[in-house]
């Protein structure tokens, strides 16, 4: 959902887990243990050499350590970024949320129930959910948190995005209504939601922590802040401690409405550093593995190969735009032409070695939605040099000029995009100026369509339909629509597959408009993440890699 | 004296303020929006959530109300809360990391005092030796080796298990545990070593013109040893201009450590600082600037009184 | 005729050129300094004839020798598109060099001397305003104002520059990197020019007490004469040992912002941007010369400034004992 350049790619830690080093002596005298746990390994410490510790049921499970970055916050009806939702989800709770495997499943919520008309969505909240400091959760809280969400003191960026389909929401956002109309409170456990449409896709963005239950008095009470001090959630665990740009430190939640955890603690340092040589040094548990070190650690004579996990790829794209209103961009035979010159494989064989795979279309592979059949722009030489011929703009010294544009803030063009460029120039003899610019500035000129090519920016999905690729980006309404991309024939499938209740009528819609927008062109589709490496240290089970962000950690098990 | 030091302390608010004034102006007339920033390319700035954020951040009204609001606070001490951690009073944010960022200016400058100064010292007494040229040339090689490449060199050699060295099994690499942890010596070396060159020639300058005067002549012709007219008086004198810069080497260093805090993961106010610019936070931004400024200001005065006090030919009218 | 006994311009350049002149016997004396010369020579020399003298382009990418250690072909290896490396670092190095000079030339010498020079001089309200600017601008952590001129200023420098090249017969100066020249050397100038107008303010007050400024008055000597052609060449010589002493840090400020990713854009290549991909642990321990390359040349020239500054300030200087 935000920018994910291959720079970033490469050098971003992604995941991290990890085992403490400094472990205690905990010999067990088990009693009464909930978890069952057999007597955990014994390691030396410097306090408790030979003491014989009578530990708390709670304390067993072990520890976790990964890196991570500090959030920008840790509000659920704020968090719009995956820094903040990794963590997010782990403290909090919605009705529903995604499990592992991406499916949409219940959370606070026992069951649902959705009326003929697609509208109206009743919800049973489960009797045993409770916040971390013990209190029920109820309908009222539901409906106090969502209307929290959309308020116009919490000024959330995100709440229209994701809430925006509940009836009576936009009034109540710009302060023409005290509260939400479409949300009525049944009875204590029963809440009901009214959208404007049938549209399928409202649970899933249900998933997303903007709609996620909090404690009333708490968070009045908290102010501002009321997640630094008091963050008060039904998640699987909560927050014990926080030291900004240090640690943040989660224990499990032992009344977890969803069953009980393993896991005792999750570390997470927020300074960031070496990742790699951390991992080594044995101070975290699981890294990613960058560009560079992955040649060693695909060798199998080198000992870390034994920890060496494959990561299913993201659901996120990285891609080229162009403005379709900015010659040469509007003739859409050049615009073929570029998709034509570019050998992708190459590229991510040679190159990025692998890390990523070629794109030739827009929704990623294994993404909920996407059908098979269809055909890419691929590599060929022939073609592309026939399509820049037939073109208004074959002639160089005649064409407009071209600049690419890309945000750089790390100091450096991505590696495939200048290899793309001189393939550019050698097959097509097609000059490009490539202008980076800063963060900032670039997302101002995005915003304001005025980019003739833009690269460097990724997509990534925040729930897993189609609508939050397909519509989302190429809607001629869309305001993330930033290469004025305008083709009403696209536009009306869009709009028809927004509420079409039939599955697979849907999936056919999307498919259609797929193959519109790889045959106008609109950009030159790069690099799905491909199989992402990861290390996990052995004692570590349970812990999968998913595309988007869920919540994982409760899943997880460590064995001495 | 004092008149001075009172007409100096005035000017202070003074040009933090006009500081302030050309900052603000700065990044505001520039390009980049804040707003966009924090919704990334992700989410549209036209609806209604974005405009209701935008004037919780009090981004609406007219720049020079925004920036009058913000002066107003800032004399109260009340910095305003980050953009980019949304409702986290800058103040809080600022503090801690600035206190990591003097501990670590602090363990850098004690490894460069404690290497230099003796250093220096002692070239000083070996004037036409082998040892002033060649110990002044080692200390600029290792002042001019780049940070960006010093760092990842120290971290190799001495953080992982290492095979050229026996028995060492590496110090932890990144994080920060404080002063006393053994995690700050990659980072205090790598910003205190080049400072050593720095010392090392002030007070071997120092330490000369001091063992010229003629009262050191008078000491040797007391009869005094040479180690005891080098511990009482030259000594003492050649390390007062050290002391007066020692303000302003503090003061500098908290800003210099970006590239190493980087690479390291350290939580400083150098990583705040860059990462502030980029995401246009522009409160955090505006106090980081302020905040230096006044240091900057203030050290000068006080390497300026100093001087004065040491040197008693010095008037300041 | 005895030597020393002339009338008063002739003695003045007399001793310009003496004192001068005496220095620079005293350096060529000095083996480092012309060890120290002779580097700097063969780097930036290379820097600029790189062109003529390489047989890759910067941007030539041979997808058949990707990540190569170095060998005969490619003396110093290869990056990860296939880029000869050392063509790359010479590159590299004439970026740094026309930035670093251009930033030393405009700041710290034409702006910084004259702002010294005038504020000396004319003392009063003058020196005033001009010092207490100067500690306006200073005060402003230095990376940062570096920091928030390149994102501020240098977008709308290219809506200008791309004006100018649509309308008129000028061509290519963005991609020859002409704007980015323009706005890191500005950057690097607002760096520069205080310390060496400091340093000017310092000798010409002195330099007021003597009485051979109100001689030269009184025989008529304009001021800008004076200022010029009298005191200037008296401010010289800590003048030369500051300059060459901030060429140092002059070379690591350039170094530093292209490091975040402010100075030279891409493709052109620049040794902060080569060492920002590359100084990290793991390309030390599988591609070692992709770091070495540009972090040795960095560490050459800036080791040869700095060894120069040190041999000029002791010819300068001499402490005799």
């Amino acid at each position: 959902m935000k920018k994910v350049s291959l720079t970033l790619l490469c050098f971003v830690v992604l995941m991290a887990l990890g085992c403490s080093n400094d472990a205690q002596i905990n010999l067990n005298v088990s009693t009464a243990d909930k978890n069952e746990q057999s007597a955990k390994s014994v390691s030396s410490s410097k306090d408790n050499t030979g003491k014989l510790q009578i530990e708390s049921n709670g304390k067993e499970g072990g520890t976790f350590r990964r890196l991570w970055s500090d959030p920008p916050t840790l509000d659920p009806h704020l968090t719009k970024d995956t820094t903040s939702a990794g963590i997010v989800v782990e403290i909090f709770s919605g009705l529903v949320g995604l499990n592992t495997d991406l499916e949409l499943v219940n959370d606070l919520a026992e069951s649902w129930d959705i009326d003929s008309t697609g509208t109206i969505y009743t919800f049973k909240i489960r009797k045993n959910a409770k916040f971390h400091n013990g209190k029920k959760v109820t309908a009222e809280d539901v409906k106090w948190s969502l209307e929290r969400s959309a308020s116009k003191e919490t000024a959330s960026p995100v709440a229209e995005t994701y809430l925006g389909d509940i009836v009576g929401l936009k009034d109540y956002m710009e302060g023409k209504a005290d509260n939400i109309k479409g949300l009525k409170v049944i009875d204590q456990l029963t809440i009901q939601i009214t959208i404007d449409a049938p549209k399928p896709y409202f649970l899933a963005k249900l998933s997303y922590p903007t709609s996620y239950v909090l404690d009333r008095d708490v968070v009045t009470a908290g102010g501002r802040n009321w997640w630094l001090e008091n963050p008060v959630g039904t998640g699987p665990f909560k927050l014990t401690e926080y030291k900004i740009g240090e640690r943040i430190v989660l224990t499990r939640n032992d009344n977890y409405h969803l069953g009980p955890i393993d896991i005792y603690k999750v570390e997470m340092y927020l300074g960031g550093g070496q990742s790699m040589a951390m991992y080594e040094n044995d101070e975290i548990d699981i890294t990613g593995v960058g560009l560079f070190d992955l040649d060693r650690v695909l060798d199998p004579q080198e000992p870390l190969n034994k920890d060496l996990v494959v990561a299913p790829p993201g659901f996120s794209i990285s891609y080229i735009g162009f403005n379709t209103t900015m010659p040469p961009f509007d003739d859409k035979k050049f615009r073929q032409a570029l998709n034509y010159a570019i050998d992708k494989k190459m590229i991510a064989k040679d190159v990025l070695s692998d890390l990523v795979v070629p794109a030739y279309r827009i929704l990623p592979p294994g993404f909920p939605g996407r059908s098979e059949n269809i055909d890419g722009l691929g590599y060929d030489q022939d073609l592309a040099k026939k399509l820049l011929q037939e073109s208004k703009y074959s002639d160089s010294s005649s064409r407009p000029r071209i600049t690419i544009t890309v945000p750089g803030t790390g100091g450096t063009l991505g590696l495939d995009l200048e290899v793309i460029l001189e393939m550019w120039k050698q097959t097509l003899d097609v000059e490009v100026e490539i202008q980076q610019v800063e963060w900032a500035t670039f997302l101002e000129e995005l915003d304001r369509e005025a980019l003739q090519v833009y690269a460097g920016l990724g997509w990534e999905a925040d729930y897993p339909d189609p609508q939050d690729f397909l519509d989302i980006l190429f809607h001629s309404k869309s305001a993330q629509n930033h290469g004025q991309h305008s083709n009403s024939e696209l536009d009306n499938i869009l709009e028809q597959a927004r509420v079409e209740q039939d599955i697979n009528k849907r999936i056919e819609l999307y498919r259609k408009a797929e193959q519109i927008i790889v045959e106008e062109a609109y950009w030159v589709p790069l690099w799905f993440t491909g199989e992402q490496y990861a290390l996990i240290k052995p004692k570590v089970q349970g812990y999968v890699l998913t595309p988007m962000t869920v919540p994982k950690l409760s899943k997880l098990k460590i064995s001495e | 004296m004092w008149n001075y030091i009172i007409r100096r302390l005035l000017w202070v608010p003074f040009l933090l303020l006009v500081v302030s004034f050309i900052t603000f102006m700065l990044f505001r007339l520039g390009p980049g929006d804040p707003i966009l920033v924090i919704l990334g390319n992700k989410y549209d700035p036209k609806s209604q959530s974005v405009q209701n954020l935008r004037e919780e951040l009090g981004l609406d009204k007219p720049l020079m109300v925004q920036f009058a609001n913000y002066s107003i606070n800032f004399f109260q001490g009340d910095f305003g809360e980050s953009f980019r951690y949304r409702g986290q009073s800058v103040r809080k944010l600022i503090s801690a990391k600035m206190w990591v960022s003097a501990q670590l200016s602090l363990a850098a400058l004690l490894i460069s005092t404690t290497i230099g100064i003796p250093l220096g010292f002692f070239i000083a007494h070996k004037q036409g030796g082998w040892q002033d040229p060649a110990i002044v040339t080692i200390c600029l090689v290792v002042m001019s080796i780049p940070v960006m490449v010093f760092v990842p060199v120290l971290l190799w050699v001495l953080c992982l298990k290492n095979l050229w060295i026996p028995f060492w099994s590496g110090i932890p690499c990144s994080g920060w545990g404080g002063l006393f942890d053994q995690r700050i010596i990659v980072p205090a070396l790598s910003m205190g070593l080049p400072g050593v060159a720095i010392f090392v020639r002030l007070m071997r300058a120092s330490t000369l013109d001091v063992m010229k005067q003629d009262y050191i002549m008078t000491a040797h012709s007391k009869g005094l040893g040479q180690f005891v007219i080098d511990t009482r008086h030259v000594f003492r004198n050649a390390i007062i201009p050290i002391v007066t810069i020692l303000s302003f080497s503090l003061a500098g260093l908290i800003g210099g450590a970006i590239i190493t805090e980087t690479i390291m993961g350290i939580p400083g106010i150098g990583r705040l600082a860059v990462q502030s610019v980029f995401d246009r936070d522009y409160p955090v931004i505006m106090a980081i600037t302020l905040i230096t400024a006044g240091f900057f200001a203030i050290a000068n005065l006080l390497a300026d009184i100093t001087y004065a006090l040491v040197d008693p030919r010095i008037r300041y009218g | 005729m005895i030597q020393g006994i002339k009338t008063e311009p002739e003695m003045d350049s007399f001793q310009r050129k003496g004192h001068i002149h005496i220095a620079f016997d005293r350096l060529i004396r000095k083996k480092i300094a012309i060890a120290c010369l002779v580097i700097l020579a063969i780097i930036y020399f290379s820097g600029i004839a790189v062109d003529w003298i390489s047989p890759y382009g910067y941007t030539d990418q041979d997808y058949t020798q990707i990540r190569q250690s170095p060998n005969f072909s490619h003396w110093v290896g290869t990056d990860r598109a296939g880029r000869d490396v050392l063509t790359r670092v010479l590159w590299g190095v004439q970026n740094t060099l026309i930035l670093t000079f251009v930033g030393m030339l405009t700041g710290g010498l034409v702006l910084g001397v004259t702002m010294g020079l005038v504020s000396g001089y004319f003392g009063g309200y003058v020196d005033g305003i001009i010092q207490r600017s100067g500690e306006v601008v200073s005060s402003i952590p230095t990376f940062f104002l570096i920091l928030i001129i390149s994102a501020t200023i240098r977008p709308r420098v290219i809506e200008f520059v791309r004006w100018v090249e649509d309308n008129s017969f000028l061509e290519g100066l963005i991609r020859g990197g002409i704007v980015d020249y323009f706005v890191i050397s500005l950057s690097l100038v607002s760096f520069g020019w205080i310390g060496t107008a400091r340093l000017v303010r310092g000798q010409i007050l002195y330099l007021k007490e003597t009485q051979f400024i109100d001689a030269a008055r009184s025989i008529g000597v304009s001021t800008s004469n004076i200022l010029f052609r009298h005191l200037l060449p008296n401010a010289i010589s800590p003048l030369i040992v500051t300059v060459t002493m901030g060429m140092g840090s002059m070379i690591g400020a350039e170094i530093f912002l292209s490091w975040i990713g402010l100075g030279i854009q891409p493709p052109r290549p620049s040794l902060g941007v080569m060492l920002w991909e590359s100084s990290n642990i793991s390309v030390i321990r599988t591609e070692p010369w992709l770091m070495f390359a540009p972090g040795s040349v960095a560490f050459l020239m800036v080791l040869a400034w700095n060894l120069l500054g040190d041999a000029l300030n002791d010819v300068f200087n001499p402490r005799t004992y």
